[in-house]
């Protein structure tokens, strides 16, 4: 079964297309990875899935609700875990929770339980009763991912969870999404412009750039169809970086950044090697690039993930 | 560095609208408003109509109005009867009137008659009887004005307006007049709230929930809405027990009025949050708003010192409203909620147009 099917969904603001006809689902119990530059349109996206804005056309199902003619039902399927730090400063952590468990209807015992199980689970247990105000930036970071928690919603959405937090806090976010996917069978949405992230922590990815999906599918099976046949040359100082880049692109797509030439191989490497140094550009060194999301956006789009911020 | 740090300071204050507004937008407002203010104060000193009733036979009573009349301060209206006098009086606020009995004879115990609302402001009200104090003494006697009889002068308000209760003090003036004032503000910690909510993500996380929009915002609204009743019962409390403010009329009267202004507030707030914008945008624009309605409503100036123009534009806010029926509850003895009925729907009503325009108005996915 899939815990998210969105077909068509799309989201315009006058003239600009935020989000074009989306058509996505999601398995039960997978993470998800949602990837793509600022302004790809992924928070428009699980904004529309998670009842924040109103999608202009199409619609999407939450665990089989309707987002738009069972809408309380797919949100209380969703714990969204906004890009912000959407929790309220001046009180403290336990008082936050107990206010968003309230808008999913957890009262008394259950709730003080319910509250008890996600400061566990986000280690704030002994700095619960401490206003938000003075917790450190990581601190906050999984208060936020708390709160989404607190109704124990199937699907969890993390909308860039991880943006300016310490390698510390970031390793304890990854953790416990993991650990609720295998011991809570949580389904995970989670949007990134970090392709690092996405390709070590998901099972699946889609690619968004410019309101469009451009690919959805396995990391692994993504990362094989799409980024092979790669290479680093790496020229001499002296060397025509023109000529070289000249060459290269009768070979395939090429960039040249300073010396570092960068080939997609449509033909062999040896024949674009041979084509460089005929040119008459020294070649110091080369290596094969690893294949990861990055090339894999870079084949797709023409451009680095990274030139998009 | 200077330059371009000045140049970058312009960029910026030319962008923030509330920054202008406040610089040179509220300034300009206030002195118009309090130009028109005294304005009307001069001219009002120079040609105040007052109704005079008087016998034309009566020469001691001819020569007390021709005093008056050729004052340059009041322009005299000759009134046929008492009641004609008194009618006029209770007519409107701001008004005056002289009787002049047919058998005026102060020192024989009947003396003239100034009728005039003692409960209005003593700023409208000090002027006028000294005025005429001073121009009926010296009718009485021209050429010796301490040959004027004691008690020449019987002042008392006209049928139709409820007296003042004894020994008012300013605090039955001050507090109400600084309540609604601030009370207002109420609406800006509104508004602010909302755009805190935006800034800080929460309102995200709120849409998400399970609840609906509607319910939303009166969830925001209500906290605000016990919030100012407090803060309306402690202005109003710590004036009673620490100052002697008294309620001259009905205290259910006044707990109505209150709730009426607080809603009021809250729903400003909601109407000024439903415009959007920044912090600051809102900070300053919504400041200028309350201010200038405290203005205008009489909350810094009693509305009745100021030119009926200005008096009837002091209805077009709500603290118009409010003011009038504060000062009825907490001065006029005997007042009911029946009579200070039409301020309590009028604030209600304003506030009922905030509320419903605001929530209108009010993107929820801006």
């Amino acid at each position: 079964m899939n815990i998210v099917e969105a077909k068509g969904l799309g989201k315009e603001y006058g003239e600009l297309t935020a989000v074009d006809s989306l058509d996505l689902h999601i398995p039960e119990g997978e993470i998800f990875g949602f990837l793509g530059p600022n302004g790809a349109g992924k928070t428009t996206a699980i904004s529309m899935m998670c009842g924040v804005i109103t999608p202009t056309r199409g619609t999407a199902t939450i665990d089989g609700h309707d987002i738009r003619d069972d809408a309380f039902a797919a949100k209380r399927a969703i714990g969204l875990v906004p890009q912000d730090l959407a929790v309220y400063e001046e009180i403290n952590a336990r008082q936050n929770l107990a206010f968003f468990g309230a808008l999913y209807d957890l009262s008394g015992v259950e709730l003080n339980k319910r509250i008890d199980w996600v400061l566990e689970v986000a280690g704030l247990t002994d700095r619960a009763k401490e206003p938000v105000e003075q917790f450190s930036g990581g601190m906050k970071r999984r208060l936020n991912m708390a709160v989404g928690l607190m109704h124990k919603p199937k699907l969890l959405v993390l909308d860039e969870p991880t943006v300016g937090v310490d390698p510390q806090s970031r390793n304890y976010i990854f953790e416990t999404i993991r650990s609720l996917q295998s011991e809570h069978g949580m389904s995970v949405l989670y949007t990134s412009h970090y392709m690092e992230e996405v390709q070590s922590l998901c099972d699946r990815v889609a690619i968004l750039d410019k309101g469009e999906l451009i690919a959805n599918d396995r990391v692994d099976d993504l990362i094989n169809a799409h980024a092979s046949g790669a290479l680093q040359l790496d020229l001499a100082k002296d060397a025509d970086g023109q000529a070289a880049l000249a060459a290269a692109m009768e070979h395939g797509e090429a960039n040249l950044s300073g010396s570092k030439l960068e080939v997609k191989v449509t033909t062999s490497i040896g024949a674009a090697i041979t084509a460089v140094e005929q040119a008459g550009v020294e070649v110091v060194s080369m290596r094969s690039l690893q294949a990861d999301l990055e090339t894999v956006f870079l084949t797709l789009t023409g451009k680095k993930l990274r030139d998009e911020k | 560095m200077i330059r371009r740090a000045v140049v970058k300071e312009c960029q910026l204050l030319l962008q923030d609208r509330g920054a202008l507004a406040s610089l040179f937008a509220l300034p300009l407002i206030f002195v118009i408003t309090f130009g028109f203010m005294f304005s009307g104060v001069s001219s009002q000193d120079k040609a105040r109509v007052i109704a005079v009733h008087y016998h034309k036979e009566n020469k001691l009573a001819a020569r007390i109005v021709k005093t008056i009349d050729g004052s340059g301060m009041f322009r005299v209206d000759y009134v046929a009867t008492v009641k004609g006098v008194e009618e006029y009086v209770a007519g409107s606020d701001g008004r005056v009137g002289l009787i002049l009995p047919h058998k005026l004879n102060p020192a024989g115990g009947v003396p003239a008659q100034l009728i005039i609302d003692e409960a209005a402001s003593i700023q409208f009200r000090g002027p006028v009887v000294g005025a005429i104090r001073s121009l009926v003494g010296k009718g009485m006697a021209p050429g010796d004005p301490s040959a004027k009889p004691p008690d020449f002068l019987a002042i008392r308000t006209p049928p139709g307006i409820k007296k003042p209760m004894k020994n008012v003090s300013g605090f039955q003036v001050s507090v109400p007049g600084n309540a609604v004032l601030f009370g207002f503000f109420l609406a800006l910690t509104v508004a602010l709230s909302f755009v805190e909510e935006r800034r800080s993500g929460t309102w995200r996380r709120l849409l998400a929930a399970p609840v609906h929009r509607p319910t939303l915002l009166v969830a925001k609204l209500v906290p605000y809405f016990l919030v100012g009743l407090v803060q309306m019962g402690f202005l109003l409390g710590v004036g009673a027990l620490a100052f002697g403010m008294q309620v001259a009329g009905s205290v259910v009267a006044l707990c109505v009025l209150t709730v009426a202004v607080v809603f009021c507030a809250t729903g400003l707030g909601l109407f000024i949050a439903s415009f959007g914008g920044t912090e600051k945008q809102v900070g300053s624009v919504g400041s200028i708003i309350i201010l200038v309605m405290g203005l205008l409503g009489g909350a810094m100036v009693p509305r009745m010192v100021m030119p009926e123009s200005m008096q009837q534009i002091g209805l077009a806010v709500p603290h118009g409203w409010a003011l009038e029926g504060y000062y009825d509850v907490l001065i006029r003895e005997g007042t009911t909620l029946g009579d200070i009925g039409v301020p309590i729907l009028a604030v209600f009503g304003f506030g009922v147009v905030f509320t419903v325009v605001g929530a209108l108005k009010f993107k929820f996915e801006r």
